[in-house]
């Protein structure tokens, strides 16, 4: 049954598809709020372990404090169906640690995966620029319907042909009012944004006035299409 | 509740859709494929688990079952299969297994005094957990010893899609061609009630591989 007490810290989940920069913005976290509150960390690998050696050996944490889970290269299954391993691992942290914020990373998959709400309290998907601009738009249930949608590497956007504004644009009409975060690293501003969004959450699970939400399994759609235009449908 | 036929509560426990982390098990095989184990290989690694750590796996289930239904210490139990078990890899894998096990169990029968026991039990490995979950089901010694025998078998041939891909419908020929030792280790070992006589048939290939296993880097699988 899911804990839903708030005398246990706050679990937040960080999913998007590979690469688009998990484990960077998790370190990141660290760094910036590890000053201010104890942390904790589970990361689900695809190869087991990569991620929580990287975030090891970037020293933002104590190293015990960090913990892989394998995922049987079932990334998806592990957020979502079958959150056992995870819950254990989380529940390991809690009763050691007391953590206020346990970070959980999922297994870089693709646009469709989102965490169970029984495992996360909150979650972020991450997106990121050199993936292209017409990703936020394609939509898909984290990016529509996360709690925090973060477009990441916006510094790239020169390098990569895409405009930043756009993406962020397309993004937040997808999002129907929900929280967009156009990150880089070397914003300090995008940087003061995330940690005061994740701040707040933190603030909100406290008061008991967080409750958990599912992005959907699928991306929203319609049935019964109207036409306002005229076209043949081929006969099958 | 009603009473449930126990044939159910054998094909709820024995389902692949268990929430118990099966997805991240392969049953040694992933640790043997690195050392070089084949597809070809795959029903003879079956069947050498099934003469080995299956029947101290089963053997162990077995006792444990007799032990929570006769009122007698599970400590001797565990200790048996850790002296059976000796690497610390797969000693901890068990463990890690046997607490997801009891997490379910403990949801599915509160009030169920095997669970309990179970799930009180510091480090309880999967088979005396799984014994918990029979005797709060009311299977029998042997049912609970072919449940062993089969997970394991389903395991390695489920994980092995992942690692040697190959048709589906010939690993589940695999596993149908190991049903007949299933049966036979569980009628063999459904009787024991001692924890001294639980085999000690550990296999040391697989448990020097497990060891190898659980310190590589890059693993899709914990055991």
């Amino acid at each position: 049954m899911p804990d839903l007490s708030p005398t246990r810290g706050l679990r937040l989940g960080v999913c998007g598809p590979v690469g688009t920069g998990k484990s960077s913005l998790i370190a990141l976290l660290c760094r910036e709020l590890a000053g201010r509150m104890s942390l904790a960390v589970v990361t689900n690998d695809i190869y087991t372990d990569e991620d929580a050696r990287f975030l090891r050996a970037s020293g933002v944490l104590a190293p015990e404090r960090i913990r892989a889970v394998e995922t049987g290269a079932c990334p998806h299954t592990a957020i979502r169906d079958d959150i056992t391993a995870n819950l254990l691992t989380v529940e390991e942290l809690e009763e050691e640690f007391a953590p206020d914020l346990v970070l959980i990373e999922s297994g870089g998959d693709n646009l469709t995966a989102t965490f169970s709400p029984a495992l996360v309290d909150t979650q972020v998907f991450v997106l990121d620029i050199a993936g292209g601009g017409d990703v936020a738009r394609k939509g898909g249930p984290g990016i529509e319907r996360a709690d925090l949608l973060v477009i990441n590497k916006t510094d790239l956007a020169p390098h990569v042909g895409v405009d930043r504004d756009r993406m962020v644009a397309d993004a937040e009409a997808a999002r129907d009012g929900r929280t967009v975060i156009p990150l880089s690293r070397t914003d300090l501003d995008s940087v003061a944004a995330l940690t005061a969004w994740v701040t707040a959450e933190v603030v909100r699970h406290r008061a008991g006035d967080l409750v958990p939400t599912d992005p959907g399994p699928m991306a929203a759609h319609t049935h019964g299409h109207t036409h306002d235009h005229d076209h043949d449908h081929p006969a099958a | 509740m009603d009473h449930v036929p126990s044939d159910l509560l054998l094909m709820l426990l024995a389902d692949a859709r268990l929430p118990v982390a099966g997805h991240t098990q392969s049953a040694g095989l992933e640790g043997a494929v690195q050392h070089g184990l084949t597809g070809a290989d795959v029903p003879l690694y079956i069947s050498a688990r099934l003469a080995t750590t299956v029947r101290v796996e089963a053997g162990t289930a077995v006792v444990a079952l007799h032990h929570l239904t006769h009122a007698l210490p599970l400590e001797p139990v565990v200790a048996a299969w850790a002296a059976r078990t000796p690497s610390h890899a797969l000693r901890r894998a068990s463990r890690m297994q046997g607490r997801a096990l009891s997490r379910l169990t403990t949801r599915l029968w509160p009030d169920e005094e095997p669970v309990r026991r179970v799930s009180g039990l510091d480090g309880c490995p999967r088979a005396v957990a799984l014994a918990g979950a029979a005797a709060a089901a009311g299977l029998e010694a042997v049912a609970l010893a072919r449940l062993v025998g089969y997970d394991d078998v389903q395991t390695v041939a489920s994980a092995s899609l992942k690692l040697l891909p190959l048709d589906p419908a010939e690993t589940t020929a695999w596993v149908h061609g190991a049903l007949p030792a299933v049966a036979g280790a569980a009628a063999a070992l459904a009787g024991l009630t001692d924890p001294r006589d639980i085999p000690a048939t550990a296999a040391p290939q697989t448990e020097v591989w497990a060891q190898a296993h659980a310190h590589s880097t890059r693993r899709l699988f914990s055991a």
